[in-house]
């Protein structure tokens, strides 16, 4: 290595293949029986969520049009029951996974968007805007959530749109601490100087070199919201602040209490909603854990 | 009398289902009253040694062997037996004094807990014997109820020394004890070290990746690679006449100052260390030996007796083998050939790459102390295709003044100019400057975004700048010019799949990739291994002889300005105190701070006595009036307290060196020969 050789010209070989990070995660995550199971939980929520229209029509879900017998205990045409007005609590549960699932996910993404925008430039720009953005986390973390929740949906009006955005607006501030604190390790280290001696601006040394850093917390706190976000769903629709034709797992909840499930003795209407809470929860924790341990950078390498 | 003999020492860790060597048959006695270093790079299992002999090593790792200290054997010893003779019988000395002090609780407390534990003495006798080891180690006795971090790194490592003497072991392992500090502590540390253990009956085990600290303080050394000894004998006749090659390029690693063969020919290994589990039959060091025969891949490597008392692990001491004067001989061929290229070097007139004047970086005071002046008042100039050295301690404001140079830092007053023209802070003016000049970092790992590829890694450069029409080629340039051969391997590879050498080089391939002028170094090679630093430094002078480059390199090792650099400036608290071509500045230091740094690098022929500066480098918090060195200059300190040159010194600023052109200077009141004579005789 005394002297450089000129380089042989020819064909330039290409960028080299973009997916080994993805396929080393794959990797990584099969091996992990926890995160399997979850995963497949999930995938069997989402595919009956998704299918269901095909297999649950209008005479299923309207009041009207329901033929059942009231509030009977599960049965062969039942396998789940019915509820006070005739319908078949399975179909029911399986339909309100659709609007559970979709406003967790939305709200998910949501508060991952605001909390980790906010973290990343609170921890970046460490004067006065980042503590300004610390003052205002800080002022929401005291907040209590529940009740923030309803006024804003008193405020917003009853339905899903507003339960979502009610849901992001009280969650972010988790994400933002996290984000910073991770933030704020990642700059204080060399290679962020070494961004800033090849020249590199704010926006670059945010989104190129810390951003990819912190993404992998990002992604485990994210799977962790969803899980939060599906019960604040069921929590705020169960109190009665969201759409009443609409179904959900709360909503159901909400209508067994108020029909008197409970001195019924109904318990499969009680009981489904709620263990369809659990399972999807679990099924997320479990896949988020698998993530975290997957992409924690001390067992990354190794 | 025979203290510690060991024999036949295997470590073995498993790691998923894989069995890792880390130690493989080593054998050698210490007698009381000895001192052995161990020399070795990192991964070459003196670590892993060391702890092996008081089982201090994790549950997954196997020892096989024996261990026999004081005729016992610890490896089977049970654990009752073995608590009993740790710290009491055997103690050691830590690298990391900060963090192997509990932070929580005082120095005092911690001195005491091994008496306590061990002595079984009332807690006011422990504490007696407590004061009298910190007075022994040089720290006043009052400072028992000091935490750990109201000490300098220093008497942290004092402290550690206290603690290990505490229960008056016959036996001392000292792992890397003085790594982590500035060179004239470390000098006050072994000082000490040697101090204590002279006239007592003390063995002690030294480890250390500096072959020429341990020649120093040392009565044998023993040098291990990939876990096996590969020499064993007398200090002095081991560094100066090593029998096996790696010995000798480790030896040469650390230059010594005034031997025109290391003159800017920094002398370096080739390749990496094996990693652990990957050794072959024959020898381990094959791959890096620069005179391998064939035999040594096939045949099997012990120590064989070298001569009186040595043994060396090298086909080339055995009769059967030895050609002429044996092993370790060779001179680099190219090292003469790159001296030809430098001398031939055209004398350029034209306009100086960087030039800083008067140069001034405070930082705002903070928790009731004064204002930092961190760099206060610098003149600096690095020709074009120069290499410029900028030497100082920790502290002394070197690393903010690379960085001001880069643009990382804005100064508080003064410019930076760059071919003449003075550097503009606006955001597109500094981007336009981050064409020209280029930072490369001391720790290679921690400069590398772990989550990017080479490539991306070289090319995030050209991207930021938009010069993306042909960024493969210039990716593979870059990597090839720093010495990564073939590009297009490394194209894909993860930072944590790369040695440290090739880390740096990485980093390095990163700053070529914008094609700079300038490169500003700070500490290019204080984390890499000693084999690996002579390849680094080379590649920076084959740049600078090809490309042409200007380089500024800022280090705490003189031994690294006469490997490379055409001049060296000194720095001492915030201002060059001396500056000079490197011939003139280490050869005929003039200024006492020089001298000092000189007089402490550790030499094997020992035939400088040392002039150790009293304390610790003090804080650019706090800087004295007057000269600022004269509360730690050896010179003034002779004088007596009346003469008026005292009182210059006391009272009169020196005059910030203009460090224009290539003319000696030294800001000094005492400069003078007669001075100088006066230092040399004390």
């Amino acid at each position: 290595m005394t002297a450089v050789e000129p380089v042989p010209a020819g064909p330039l070989p290409a960028a080299p293949p973009r997916f080994g990070a993805f396929r080393r995660f794959a990797r990584g995550y099969l091996d992990r029986p926890a995160g399997i199971a979850g995963l497949a939980v999930l995938a069997a929520f989402a595919v009956l969520a998704l299918l269901a229209p095909t297999f649950i029509g209008p005479q299923q879900l309207e009041v009207t049009k329901a033929s059942g017998p009231l509030l009977a205990a599960p049965s062969g045409h039942y396998p789940l029951g019915t509820d006070e007005t005739g319908r078949s609590v399975l179909a029911l549960a399986i339909w309100g996974a659709r609007s559970s699932l979709a406003i967790g996910i939305i709200a998910t993404v949501l508060t991952v968007l605001l909390g980790s925008a906010i973290g990343l430039l609170a921890g970046h720009y460490q004067g006065r805007l980042g503590s300004a953005l610390m003052h205002l986390t800080d002022w929401f973390i005291a907040l209590p959530s529940l009740p923030l929740a309803i006024s804003l949906s008193a405020v917003l009006g009853q339905g899903s749109t507003s339960i979502t955005i009610a849901i992001a607006v009280t969650s972010w501030t988790s994400t933002a601490r996290l984000v910073r604190a991770q933030t704020l390790a990642v700059e204080a280290r060399p290679f962020i100087e070494r961004a800033k001696a090849l020249g590199a601006g704010n926006v670059q040394i945010m989104l190129r070199q810390v951003l990819p850093n912190v993404m992998p917390l990002i992604l485990v706190s994210s799977t962790l919201t969803v899980a939060s976000a599906i019960l604040s769903e069921a929590t705020l629709t169960f109190l009665g602040l969201g759409d009443p034709t609409n179904v959900s797992w709360g909503s159901m909840l909400n209508s067994a209490f108020a029909q008197g499930a409970v001195t019924a003795g109904a318990w499969w209407y009680l009981l489904t909603p709620g263990v369809a809470i659990l399972i999807v929860v679990l099924g997320f924790t479990l896949t988020g854990r698998a993530v975290e341990h997957v992409l924690n950078p001390r067992m990354v390498n190794r | 009398m025979t203290l510690l003999e060991v024999r036949d020492l295997t470590v073995t860790y498993r790691q998923g289902g894989r069995d890792l060597p880390a130690v493989r048959g080593v054998d050698f006695t210490l007698d009381g009253g000895e001192i052995l270093g161990v020399a070795g790079e990192s991964g070459s299992g003196k670590s892993t040694m060391a702890l092996s002999l008081l089982r201090l090593l994790p549950p997954g790792a196997q020892i096989g062997g024996e261990i026999l200290f004081e005729g016992e054997n610890l490896r089977t010893a049970t654990w009752g037996r073995l608590r009993a003779v740790r710290w009491a019988q055997a103690s050691m000395v830590f690298q990391g004094a900060m963090s192997a002090l509990n932070p929580v609780r005082t120095i005092g407390q911690q001195i005491c807990e091994p008496i306590l534990l061990h002595d079984k003495v009332r807690e006011r006798a422990a504490r007696q014997r407590a004061a009298e080891l910190l007075d022994s180690v040089g720290i006043p006795a009052r400072r028992l109820n000091a935490y750990p971090h109201e000490l300098s790194g220093g008497q942290r490592q004092r402290v550690m020394i206290a603690m290990a003497l505490a229960c008056r072991p016959n036996l001392i392992i000292a792992d890397e004890p003085t790594t982590a500090l500035d060179v004239m502590v470390q000098a006050q540390i072994l000082e000490l070290l040697n101090e204590l253990v002279s006239g007592t009956n003390i063995g002690v085990i030294m480890i250390s990746h500096d072959l020429s600290v341990l020649a120093d303080m040392c009565s044998r050394l023993a040098v291990m690679y990939a876990g096996r000894l590969v020499e064993i004998g007398p200090a002095d006749q081991l560094f100066t006449e090593p029998r096996h090659p790696y010995t000798l390029a480790l030896s040469r690693a650390f230059p010594t100052i005034g031997d025109p063969v290391s003159r800017l020919a920094p002398a370096g290994l080739p390749g990496d260390p094996p990693a652990l589990g990957t050794q072959t039959s024959g020898c381990a060091f094959a791959a890096r030996c620069s005179q391998v025969l064939p035999d040594c891949l096939t045949r099997d490597i012990t120590l064989w007796p070298g001569g009186p008392d040595r043994e060396a692990a090298c086909l080339r001491v055995l009769p059967e083998y030895a050609d002429g004067d044996g092993p370790a001989t060779d001179v680099p061929a190219a090292s003469s050939a790159e001296a030809q290229a430098t001398a031939e070097r055209p004398a350029t007139d034209e306009q100086p790459a960087l030039e800083v004047r008067d140069l001034k970086v405070t930082y705002p005071s903070r928790r009731g102390r004064g204002p930092a002046r961190a760099v206060d008042g610098v003149n600096l100039t690095v020709g074009a295709g120069e290499i410029v050295a900028l030497i100082g301690e920790s502290g002394c404001g070197k690393s903010t003044l690379a960085r001001a140079l880069v643009g990382l830092v804005k100064p508080t007053s003064g410019e930076v100019r760059y071919r003449g023209t003075a550097l503009g802070y606006s955001s597109s003016a500094l981007k336009r400057y981050r064409r020209h000049t280029q930072l490369v970092l001391q720790d290679p790992a921690g400069a590398l975004n772990p989550r990017q590829n080479v490539f991306d890694l070289v090319a995030e450069g050209p991207r930021l700048h938009g010069l993306t029409d042909d960024l493969t080629a210039r990716v593979r340039d870059a990597l090839a010019r720093a010495g990564l051969r073939p590009p297009e391997q490394f194209f894909g590879r993860f930072p944590h799949e790369l040695s440290g050498g090739q880390q740096q080089r990485v980093v390095i391939a990163g700053a070529l990739a914008l094609e700079p002028s300038v490169i500003v170094a700070d500490e290019p090679v204080a984390s890499l291994d000693a084999s690996v630093r002579g390849e680094i430094l080379r590649l920076i002078l084959n740049l600078r002889n090809e490309l042409g480059l200007s380089a500024l390199i800022v280090s705490h090792d003189l031994g690294l300005a006469w490997n490379i650099a055409d001049r060296v400036a000194v720095m001492y608290l915030g201002r060059i105190v001396e500056v000079g071509t490197v011939e003139e500045v280490l050869l005929r230091p003039k200024h006492p701070y020089t001298r000092a740094l000189l007089s402490v690098l550790p030499d094997a022929v020992g035939d400088q006595t040392p002039v150790l500066l009293t304390g610790e480098p003090p804080e650019p918090t706090a800087i004295a009036p007057g000269c600022r060195f004269h509360p730690r200059c050896p010179v003034a300190a002779a004088l007596p307290a009346d003469d008026p040159k005292l009182q210059l010194c006391r009272t009169r600023e020196l005059p910030v060196l203009s460090g224009g052109g290539h003319a000696s200077l030294v800001a000094c009141h005492l400069a003078t020969e007669q001075a100088a004579a006066s230092v040399t005789g004390a």
